[in-house]
């Protein structure tokens, strides 16, 4: 299942809705849902943010296969930006020396099974897994 | 939705989801903060490193002046990703 959002934080309020439907179709345990309606969030926002170009919609896909989720972000007509080069987050410096902001990467990171980043004829497409419970 | 309800300046409560797309109304919320608060999350369902963000930036400016957010009623959900972002030992939750 796959549906275009514009390039605007408003459309959270339409992805979580898809997202929510698709899941809720498929059953897929509350917890699971949570995790990739967190993680789609923080990987649009980072999109719409960050990735510079025509500014065209982006594309969401949401698969089932198996026991693992398949989500897919499509981003076209975008220059190229390298994740890697986002400094990791140190979680266990104290507040003083935590930053406000970069966080939304490392909580990904976190609640996924497998990131995966393309940049490829100015199309950037990330795809994450989520392996749910059996 | 998201909603913060404000009682008397030591309280406050977020109610709903706290996305990229409201974290103004957040930030401007949390801004009118200026000592020791608690905040309750009981009527908050969802919230992403936007609003983790609000409430760092808010727990800085207080801490300069000795002050504190007191983090109340989180769900599972919350109270893992505050842990997986290392506010757990930044905040203190209830």
């Amino acid at each position: 299942m796959e549906k275009e959002f514009s390039r605007n934080l408003d459309a959270l309020s339409d992805i979580v809705e898809f997202t929510d439907r698709f899941l809720a179709d498929r059953n897929v345990d509350e917890s699971a849902g949570w995790s990739i309606n967190l993680a789609i969030e923080e990987l649009f926002t980072n999109m719409v943010r960050h990735n510079t170009g025509a500014g065209k919609p982006i594309r969401i896909g949401l698969n089932l296969e198996d026991s693992r989720l398949v989500v897919q972000l499509v981003d076209d007509d975008v220059d190229p930006f390298d994740p890697s080069s986002v400094p990791e987050v140190n979680v266990d410096e104290g507040i003083d020396d935590r930053a406000v902001g970069g966080l939304g990467l490392h909580l990904v990171k976190s609640i996924v099974d497998k990131i995966t980043y393309e940049y490829e004829n100015r199309q950037m497409k990330v795809t994450i897994v989520k392996n749910l419970e059996q | 939705m998201f909603e913060v309800r404000e009682s008397g300046d030591d309280h406050v409560q977020l109610i709903g989801r706290l996305d990229a797309s409201q974290v103004q109304l957040a930030r401007e919320a949390m801004n009118r903060v200026t000592r020791s608060c608690t905040v309750d999350f009981g009527g908050l369902e969802y919230i992403s490193s936007a609003g983790l963000g609000v409430l760092l930036g808010t727990q800085k400016r207080l801490s300069e002046s000795g002050g504190r957010l007191k983090l109340t009623n989180m769900n599972r959900h919350i109270r893992e990703i505050f842990r997986m972002a290392g506010f757990d030992h930044i905040f203190e939750i209830e």
